[in-house]
């Protein structure tokens, strides 16, 4: 579904490629999460998969992105949007109406759905973010967390094959993030929907993706299996990544020559290693 | 909400017009008093502005505008007085002097001024931006580029004014003291802080630009606008009374 190949990218205005020699594959309806130091890359990343680089962002682009065969320089942000759903960091922005129903409806409007399928669609996705309630409700009059899940309904009414969230649950606590990513999770896999999430909870990452990519200064350090990944805890550190507590104690302890098991990448598994460790 | 130009959610008689009815009172009605300088005219139509701030629930955010909009048209006010002798002498000036008629001028100006405002303020305080826009759309054809583009300036005023507060707040807790000394001396604090706000403002119109565009912007059309905006009876009735107020204006004018 997307394909990046030698992937390069340099702001107009900057001094060095934000992005560098990237390559990745990501197939049709995986849950991909992307995660990295501050200043690594991952917004630009996103930029690039939802044609805002190099369309609004000038700058030299080397290589390319395929969204579905199609190549994101090549095809206009209007054809990409139909394809490729995005949410943006500072979702304040993305917001163009004062009410939630206005702005579930606005993507629709837009692209002509037809107006008997309108009202079904914008019930699944609120429902599907668990905000139905919320519907006639003023967007200022929302928490953050509240906006966040109305801005990833909004996109999801408009049922893009792709969908970019760019730290869609950076102002939520903990349970919050985590309703979030298991709403999207399920809502993705009902509807065979490729999502790529940039997200700074790697327990979360780890829980819920299939393909967890790390970027490092605009390369990819790591990419694969979120278990593959996570057993090089220690060079996760290194580049300021923090791995889940669990799973450092326990690559500590296959270090140390203690353990010999799969990675643990939640508590439970942890538990049940330790316990096979103790016994 | 209350904030300046937010939406205040609710069903009373202005909220349910339709969005062009209500703008094309307000201006009629605003046209209106522009048109007249008959003092008891402008006092009926200042209490009819109150009566329909009073019918939608919002009086306080009515006497709020009347106060501010009292400032402004008290110095058009003051300089009328002063510059144009007409009437009975009162007070004499050394370039002329002030007459009965330059007072009655000048709260012409004042009412004139207060009662204009209050229908064009209501207008966007009962009616949500989307469905302005999306009425000028559907219902006088306008390009939906240009009725989203004047949306999204009255939606960004609120938010612009929060960021103005916010960095005047992070300026007054590193000891700036704007609640000290006069309207000079705050204006000279304030004109700093324009440059983070313009260059927050910047970001943010540009961020939300690219945010529409991916959202298909580009492709709407009239008729892809899910909403219908229907005129009633009642609609035709109040714009029927924008016209009656305005012809009367004008019939007092000329006689």
């Amino acid at each position: 579904m997307i394909e990046i190949e030698d992937l390069t990218f340099q702001y107009r205005e900057s001094d060095a490629p934000v992005i560098e020699d990237m390559s990745l594959s990501i197939p049709s309806g995986a849950f991909a999460g992307i995660i990295g130091a501050a200043g690594s890359g991952k917004s630009t990343l996103t930029y690039a998969l939802n044609g805002i680089v190099p369309h609004c962002y000038p700058g030299d682009f080397y290589g390319s992105v395929r969204i579905d065969g199609n190549d994101t320089c090549d095809t206009t942000l209007t054809d990409l949007s139909q394809m490729v759903g995005s949410v943006c960091q500072d979702i304040d922005s993305q917001f163009v109406s004062a009410v939630v129903e206005d702005e579930m409806l606005y993507g629709l409007e837009n692209y002509g759905v037809p107006h008997d399928q309108i009202e079904g669609r914008v019930q699944e996705a609120l429902e599907a973010m668990g905000i139905a309630d919320l519907r006639q409700r003023l967007i200022a009059s929302l928490s953050g967390g509240q906006k966040q899940k109305v801005a990833i309904a909004s996109i999801l009414a408009m049922r893009p094959s792709v969908l970019v969230l760019d730290e869609p649950t950076a102002e939520l606590d903990p349970a919050s993030s985590r309703n979030v990513f298991a709403l999207l999770s399920h809502y993705a896999e009902a509807h065979g929907t490729t999502v790529v999430v940039v997200e700074q909870k790697i327990a979360l990452l780890s829980e819920f993706t299939d393909l967890l990519v790390v970027v490092e200064a605009g390369r990819i350090r790591f990419a694969g299996a979120p278990e593959e990944v996570l057993a090089h805890s220690e060079e996760l550190l290194e580049i300021g990544v923090n791995c889940p507590r669990c799973t450092t104690l326990m690559n500590r302890l296959a270090a140390g020559g203690l353990y010999a098991g799969p990675v643990c990448t939640d508590v439970p598994s942890a538990c049940r290693a330790l316990c096979e460790v103790a016994a | 909400m209350d904030g300046f130009l937010e939406y205040v959610p609710g069903n009373s008689f202005l909220h349910r017009l339709n969005p062009v009815t209500k703008i094309a009172f307000a201006i009629m009605f605003a046209i209106a008093c522009f048109c007249t300088g008959n003092l008891v005219f402008l006092c009926l139509m200042l209490a009819l502005g109150l009566a329909l701030a009073a019918s939608c629930s919002m009086m306080r955010q009515t006497l709020g505008l009347m106060r501010a909009v009292l400032a402004f048209s008290l110095v058009l006010a003051v300089l009328l007085l002063l510059t144009t002798p007409k009437g009975d002498l009162l007070v004499e000036l050394p370039w002329g002097y002030i007459g009965s008629d330059s007072i009655l001028a000048a709260v012409v100006t004042v009412i004139r001024l207060e009662a204009a405002a209050i229908p064009l303020f209501l207008t966007f305080y009962v009616t949500k931006m989307t469905d302005l826009s999306n009425s000028f759309v559907k219902v006088l054809h306008v390009p939906y580029r240009y009725a989203f583009t004047f949306a999204s300036t009255v939606h960004f005023i609120p938010v612009f004014m929060n960021d103005m507060r916010g960095i005047m707040e992070a300026q007054t807790a590193r000891g700036v003291e704007f609640d000290q000394g006069g309207m000079v001396r705050k204006i000279r604090l304030m004109v700093p802080l324009c440059v983070p706000l313009l260059i927050s403002s910047v970001r943010k119109t540009n961020s939300s630009a690219i945010a529409a565009e991916v959202r298909g912007f580009n492709l709407r059309t009239r008729e892809s606008g899910y909403k219908r905006y229907p005129m009633t009876g009642a609609d035709w009735a109040v714009i029927a009374l924008g016209v009656v107020v305005l012809a009367a204006a004008i019939a007092l004018s000329l006689l």
